[in-house]
Formats: structure tokens, C-alpha cells, sequence
């Protein structure tokens, strides 16, 4: 008995194992042992111990795009997160009026491709006839170039991610508040506290591992933040001004230097790794 | 939530945040419509029109001949279908052995590929680009398909759905001399179908819209899915006139929206909420 099961356990895990060790585990392992070697993908790759890596700190393109990345992290994740606490918040009250439309349009960018939003918002943005600045200046005021000036490129990608996370969070929220127990909020109301208080002390905390979920997935895919930057600022990224630790992984691969990609690559697994351990400390505590 | 309404200020005030906040949800995706029915003069004109004057369907043609649309919705199409399929099928079979089979190196194999899942795409893609390169994948729809014939979110997920269905169901069809195969066909696949098509729908929406993967493995025309050509259109390659461009773009984005129009309450389900069931 106990036999045919273990024999049809790894027949069923044989393949979808194969592919994950293939293509996800094995480049992984290789990848970050490349971070010590300098390689161009032919001929074997040469040792230079951590040479990449004090390299990565004198590099004057390493830095902006670090300080990008954290920027765009910092930029979007917080205000995306409280921005979707406080929609499904006005949603989910009973007195609301249509809340499975809103939730239907505030999720329909989620579903569409991430370059299909940076292309319209570049036709909306752009500084020739785009509907933002027109708008602007037909109320006599003239803007900057939203894509091109200064620090508005980068500004421009974050309202526009914003934008986008938005109905995500508020989803993921809506169920969270669907769970919090009625009596709670009776209970409150008996002693007398406000809409606001009910909400900053019940319901706040109440949601608080769902805030714990959403920040941190929210901080690893933006450490990753790519497509939109490609697609909204094609000419900055190349001139290094929206330049992300992403972007500089992928020219330096097509580059084909390998081994400093993947010290670039050792970089982002190293700040995906603090956020997730940051993510265990943060549920533990708020399951304590 | 309260059981009292608030002032009728108050909840006048609510809507009009929300619904206006919805309202600029819309609008960018209503303008790129607007703008494909516009001729350039129009489109790049200073002054302020909302609607265009005649509409001008001829931009969807041009959108269509001159971009070579049909080659990309087919390639996305075939690309998103046969992996959400093979996934599927892939990720149950394995979510069902780690959830109800005991065999050796089973709690060993499970948080193996639990750990994969916080390994971000920087650091894997370049070995697993030459692995592509050595089977002969670059540059093939093969090479968008077989690497996400299976994932560690997928079969976590179908474990966690599995495990859920009683033990008592499939001692009774082991007594009846079902093969574990069968069980999973009759037993557990008809019990966690709502996990299985919510999976798929997630699926299908991240291979639909994945970028960075395709952008780095295919370099012709003829194998390029849907996100490479909205990038290149934004770039500037194929045409240069907005509305033509922005045709091209509904023409592209349309189909998923649509869909998800029509079924937005499985999509809800499938896309948001697939990452949170504990």
C-alpha cells in the first residue's frame, strides 16, 4: 500500500518538480555564485571573488538606480496600501451605493498588462498633446515635461502604480473586512466611539496581517519594477535619469556581462530577502 | 460595519471621493479609445476636444495591417491557453501528492519549493536563459511555455486546496480498488474545481501579460506576444500616428477586458484572491 503511494508521489511530482529545479532553482543557486566571476557566455567563466561587488560600489550608474528603485518603492507601496484601505473602507460600509461596480473598475487595471497602462498614461502625459498638460494649461498653468524634466519622470511612474495597485488592495482588503466580527464594531459603538475611532481601533488592526501581506508583497514586486519604467520613459531610462536596479540587470545581460548582471541580480535577491524575513517578523508580532 | 448612517453630507461626500476616484479608472482607457477614433491632425491638436468628429474606424484597419496584430493575439492566445492548461493539470497532480500521498523527503521537497517563491526573476534569468539557449527554446513560443509548465505558488495553492477535501472520501475509493490517478480524477478534481478555475485564471492573466521573460528570449516578429508589441508601439516602431497606435492598443488590450467584464467575479476570485487562502 504505503509502496504504491510513494510510487505515484513522485510520478506526479517528477515533472512539475523537474521544471521548477530546471528553470527556477537551479539558475538561482548558479546565478548568485556568478555574482564572483566575470563571464560573457563563452569559454569559462573566470574567479574574482568579490571584485564585482566593489565594483558595484565605486559604479556611477549603480547608485541613481539604487536610490530609483528604493524611491519607487517607497514612493508607491505606503500611499497604494492606505489608499486601498480607506476605498474598501468607504465601500464596504452598508449605507454604500454600488459596491460591486466600484470594485469591478477599481480591479480593471490589475488585469490589464502593466506596458498597456505605461503606453496610454505616456499618451496622456506626453508633453505635445497630452491630455494632462492641455488640461493644465487651459487652466493657465504651464507644466513641466510630465516624461522628461527633472525628477516628474520618476514622479509620473509612481502616481501611475499607484493608480494601478490601488483597486488590488482594495479587494484584498474588502475580504479582510468581510471577516472582522459585527460585535466588535457594537460593542464600540455602546462605548461611545466615533466612525473615525472605530475604524483607526477596530477595524485598522483587525485587517493588520492582510496590511502585513499587502506591504510586502507590494515592497518585492516593486524592488522588481520594470515594464512600466521601459514603457513610459523609454529615452530616460537609456540616459540613466529613471534608471532601476531592473533595467540595469537587463542591459548589462544584453551587454553580455553575465557575472556583473548577476551581482546586480544578488543585489535585489539580498532586498527581497530583507523583506521577507521584515514580512515573518511583522506577522509573528502581529499574531502575538 | 456601523449599524448607524452617518450625516447625509457625509455620505453624499463618500460617493463623490469614490465615484470620482473610479472615474479616473476609466477615463484613461476611454481615452485611448477616443483618441483611435481621431484623425492625427485632431489627436494632436491643441485645443481640447473630447469626441473625435466622424469617428475614423479606418485607424483600426491601418492598427491591424500595418502592426500585424493577429500574429501577436494568436501567439499571446496560444502561449496563455497551453499553459494554463498543462499548469493546471501539472500543478494539481503535485499539489495532491504533497497534500495526501506519504512517500520519503516529502516535507524536504514541499519547503524546497516553497523557497523558490522568493526568488526574484534577476537572479535566475540568466542560467535560465542559456538552459533555454541549450534546448533550443530562444526564440520559440516552446521557450514562453515549458519554464511555467509548472510553478511553486501554483502547487502550494493546489496543496492547500487539496488538503481540505475529506481523508474519508478517498479511503472509500481506495477500498473500492481506485488507482490514485482515478481519485484524483473522480474524487478530488470534481471537490476543488472552484480552486482549479480560479488558479487558471490567474494563470492565464500572468501569461498574457508577462513581459520581462518574452523580452528576453524572442527577438523576431513572428514570435512575439502581445506585451512585446504594446512596447514597441510605444516606442515608436511600426507607425508613428497616435491614433493609429492607440487603435493598435485596444485592439490588444480588449479581448482580457472584456472578458473580465463578463466574468469580473471570477476574475476577482482568481486574481486576488488565489493569493490568500490559507
Amino acid at each position: 500500500m504505503m509502496r504504491r503511494e510513494s510510487a505515484s508521489a513522485y510520478g506526479f511530482l517528477a515533472f512539475p518538480l523537474a521544471v521548477i529545479f530546471v528553470f527556477t532553482l537551479v539558475p538561482s543557486v548558479a546565478g548568485l555564485l556568478l555574482s564572483l566571476f566575470v563571464w560573457d557566455g563563452s569559454g569559462w567563466p573566470v574567479f574574482v571573488g568579490t571584485r564585482n561587488f566593489q565594483a558595484l560600489a565605486a559604479d556611477a550608474r549603480f547608485w541613481p538606480a539604487l536610490r530609483n528603485t528604493l524611491a519607487y518603492v517607497a514612493g508607491t507601496v505606503p500611499a497604494t496600501v492606505v489608499l486601498g484601505f480607506l476605498l474598501a473602507a468607504a465601500v464596504h460600509a452598508r449605507w454604500f451605493v454600488g459596491k460591486t461596480l466600484c470594485r469591478t473598475v477599481f480591479f480593471l487595471p490589475t488585469i490589464v498588462a502593466i506596458v498597456a497602462i505605461g503606453f496610454v498614461w505616456r499618451w496622456v502625459l506626453n508633453d505635445q498633446a497630452g491630455l494632462a498638460p492641455s488640461m493644465l494649461r487651459a487652466i493657465g498653468v504651464t507644466p513641466p515635461n510630465l516624461l522628461q524634466e527633472g525628477p516628474w519622470p520618476m514622479i509620473s511612474i509612481v502616481v501611475v502604480s499607484i493608480w494601478r495597485g490601488v483597486g488590488f488592495c482594495m479587494v484584498l482588503y474588502l475580504a479582510a473586512m468581510s471577516n472582522v466580527s459585527e460585535s466588535l464594531y457594537e460593542a464600540a459603538e455602546v462605548d461611545g466611539a466615533s466612525r473615525a475611532e472605530s475604524l483607526r481601533y477596530i477595524t485598522w488592526p483587525q485587517v493588520a496581517p492582510m496590511t502585513a501581506f499587502l506591504a510586502v508583497t507590494g515592497v518585492i514586486g516593486a524592488l522588481q519594477v520594470f515594464d512600466i519604467v521601459l514603457v513610459m520613459t523609454t529615452a530616460e531610462v537609456e540616459s540613466g535619469s529613471t534608471n532601476v536596479l531592473n533595467w540595469y540587470v537587463y542591459r548589462e545581460f544584453k551587454a553580455g556581462r553575465y557575472g556583473y548582471a548577476a551581482t546586480l541580480g544578488a543585489v535585489v535577491f539580498a532586498l527581497t530577502l530583507a523583506a521577507t524575513l521584515a514580512q515573518l517578523r511583522l506577522m509573528r508580532r502581529s499574531h502575538a | 460595519m456601523s449599524a448607524r448612517r452617518p450625516s447625509l453630507p457625509l455620505r453624499l461626500g463618500v460617493h463623490a471621493a469614490v465615484y470620482l476616484a473610479a472615474a479616473t479608472m476609466v477615463f484613461p482607457f476611454l481615452w485611448m479609445v477616443l483618441t483611435s477614433l481621431k484623425t492625427d491632425a485632431e489627436a494632436l491638436s491643441p485645443e481640447f476636444s473630447l469626441l473625435p468628429e466622424s469617428p475614423r474606424w479606418s485607424n483600426y484597419a491601418e492598427a491591424w495591417t500595418s502592426v500585424e496584430l493577429g500574429r501577436f493575439c494568436v501567439n499571446s492566445f496560444l502561449v496563455a491557453s497551453v499553459t494554463t492548461l498543462l499548469a493546471g493539470a501539472h500543478n494539481t497532480l503535485a499539489g495532491y501528492a504533497f497534500a495526501k500521498l506519504r512517500f520519503g523527503g516529502r516535507r524536504m521537497l514541499f519547503l524546497l519549493t516553497l523557497a523558490t517563491m522568493m526568488l526574484p526573476i534577476q537572479v535566475f534569468f540568466v542560467f535560465a536563459y542559456l538552459i533555454a539557449d541549450w534546448a533550443g527554446y530562444v526564440d520559440s513560443l516552446q521557450g514562453l511555455i515549458v519554464p511555467f509548465l509548472a510553478s511553486a505558488f501554483g502547487i502550494y495553492y493546489m496543496r492547500q486546496a487539496v488538503a481540505g477535501v475529506p481523508d474519508s472520501l478517498l479511503e472509500a475509493g481506495r477500498l473500492d480498488g481506485m488507482s490514485e490517478l482515478e481519485m484524483l480524477w473522480r474524487i478530488v478534481r470534481p471537490t476543488v474545481w472552484p480552486a482549479i478555475a480560479a488558479l487558471g485564471i490567474f494563470t492565464f492573466v500572468a501569461s498574457w501579460n508577462s513581459f520581462f521573460w518574452p523580452l528576453i528570449l524572442i527577438d523576431s516578429r513572428d514570435h512575439k506576444t502581445m506585451p512585446l508589441a504594446i512596447a514597441e508601439l510605444s516606442a515608436g516602431i511600426y507607425v508613428h500616428s497616435w491614433p493609429v497606435r492607440m487603435a493598435a492598443a485596444t485592439i490588444l488590450t480588449a479581448p482580457l477586458v472584456l472578458v473580465f467584464l463578463a466574468f469580473q467575479r471570477a476574475f476577482v476570485r482568481g486574481v486576488a484572491l488565489t493569493g490568500l487562502k490559507e
